[in-house]
């Protein structure tokens, strides 16, 4: 299986409410996926399983070949995650998370020393490196949460509304990295802000209870729908003007 | 790198958090304060220190005790924790069982309280000694027990803190099972002549009941004989080997579900 991210008939009940409802989707490899749709849509959902969080109730999801289910410390040794706003220890330094977060991850020292430095460099945090996280903002936290995703250079990354609570200014920034790091990594990007998804992402899959409404090249969506924003309202029940 | 190298890698950041929170130096100073109030009790209310040695030992057992209930305040949050914070976002989408997480919060967790108990019978051995130049050798058994028993009131806790949503329900769970629901069935229990060796408030019992092996003659120096014999019902003095397996049931019981049930818990 050369997929990167595959979902096979995944289905999530919550008590009685339908999460996920048979979603399907198949990521290859190297690629940025917009994942969008309304609030309550799945998306969170579909992501958490993916990151080995919740259970389906039935279905399968594979990570570069390997199961959810069976297999979850190798999916999680291929991924790196935001998922909601990311909350960590107050009381340990960004170079004491890091260290604590690459050894869980597998890493040497000598990786640690050589990584950490540029990490922190990339969210413009070399300031705080030292610096218990209890006194961080949320942005500053956020900056923090993009930083431990790239830290063990993993081949996915997969993003929950990763621009949450940041400043205009930090999410120009953000979304710099996300796109830089994204030229040799699969990329799967749940937002809101179809803005930001188009200038991250080649390719949306929108989803509305639990269903797989379109997957889809942004040009192709554009050019069948007129903009990306039409193609959201369409698919998800809403007519466009 | 091995489960193992990251069980290490656990612990000493979990160990870490415990060395950095206020509640371990809260603890410490309540553990002196409650010996440096026994002693200060016995001088000015009843005119000075017994003449039996273990006596004032079975008396500043409450530090230990108190040591070994700040267990309570060190696990609550290990799991629930994780869930009410939703630092479990940053911690469970690591390539590491939770299983590893789980039992290195609990070594480090064993580790913090330890330096309590070690901390409470130093300031107990310290006061002896002053007092009377000689400390009683039941009291490495009560070392012994106190130190077992805090690591199954840390697994209790553990079970309690995998099952609840938020880490002051945990807490208040554990409290109100140890002292309360326990504490009133021993009772119950104690004057219907019963057995109650089982409860876990009775295996605690056993860390200031070890001197010397005689409940009366420890409780003569405090009350009148006389008194004494109307008491109406029997105090059993725990059986060391009664005590150590009811310990390390508790022990077994809470840690080995907690380990189960977070495997399971989802995190939505």
């Amino acid at each position: 299986m050369n997929s990167s991210i595959v979902i096979e008939n995944l289905t999530k009940y919550y008590d009685d409410f339908l999460a996920l409802d048979n979603l399907s989707l198949t990521i290859e490899g190297n690629e940025n996926i917009g994942f969008l749709g309304p609030n309550g849509a799945g998306k969170s959902t579909t992501l958490k399983i993916l990151c080995g969080l919740l259970r389906p109730t039935s279905g399968k999801a594979y990570i570069n070949g390997f199961n959810i289910a069976s297999e979850k410390e190798k999916v999680l040794s291929q991924i790196g995650t935001i998922i909601e706003t990311t909350e960590f220890y107050g009381y340990l330094t960004p170079a004491e998370t890091l260290s604590y977060l690459g050894k869980l991850r597998g890493m040497s020292s000598d990786d640690l020393r050589r990584r950490i430095p540029q990490v922190i460099e990339m969210v413009n945090l070399e300031k705080w490196l030292n610096i218990k996280i209890e006194k961080f903002s949320r942005g500053m936290k956020q900056r923090l949460a993009l930083a431990q995703t790239l830290l063990h250079d993993p081949p996915i990354l997969i993003f929950d509304e990763p621009a949450l609570g940041l400043d205009p200014r930090a999410v120009i920034e953000f979304r710099r990295i996300i796109i830089e790091a994204g030229k040799d990594k699969t990329v799967f990007f749940a937002s809101h802000q179809l803005s930001e998804v188009a200038q991250i992402c080649k390719h949306v899959a929108i989803i509305d209870r639990g269903k797989l409404l379109g997957y889809d090249a942004i040009e192709n969506l554009e050019r069948d729908y007129g903009s990306l924003e039409n193609a959201y309202l369409e698919l998800t029940g809403v007519p466009s003007e | 790198m091995s489960e193992l190298k990251k069980l290490q890698t656990v612990i000493n950041y979990e160990f870490l958090k415990h060395i950095r929170r206020k509640r371990l130096y809260v603890i410490l100073l309540l553990v002196l304060i409650s010996e440096a109030a026994t002693l200060i009790g016995f001088q000015t209310m009843m005119g000075g220190f017994p003449d039996n040695a273990a006596l004032l030992a079975v008396m500043l057992s409450v530090g230990p005790s108190m040591a070994a209930f700040g267990a309570i305040f060190f696990s609550g949050d290990a799991i629930a924790g994780e869930f009410e914070s939703k630092t479990g976002f940053l911690l469970f989408t690591n390539p590491v069982k939770r299983t590893t997480l789980v039992l290195g919060k609990y070594i480090a967790g064993c580790m913090a309280v330890a330096i309590l108990v070690i901390f409470a019978y130093a300031v107990l051995c310290i006061s002896l000694f002053a007092v009377y130049q000689t400390i009683p050798p039941e009291t490495a058994q009560s070392f012994g027990l106190c130190l077992l028993y805090s690591i199954s009131i840390l697994a209790v806790t553990f079970l309690f803190s995998s099952l609840t949503k938020s880490s002051m329900s945990a807490i208040v769970i554990t409290l109100v099972l140890i002292m309360v629901i326990s504490g009133t069935i021993e009772s119950i229990l104690m004057l219907a002549g019963k057995p109650y060796w089982f409860l876990i408030s009775a295996a605690g019992d056993g860390i200031a009941l070890v001197y010397e092996g005689n409940t009366e003659l420890i409780l003569s120096g405090l009350i009148p004989m006389e008194e004494a014999g109307n008491f109406p019902f029997e105090i059993q003095v725990p059986n060391i080997g009664h005590s150590v397996l009811a310990m390390v049931i508790y022990l077994v019981g809470g840690l080995i579900p907690s380990l189960i049930i977070t495997n399971r818990r989802e995190l939505s």
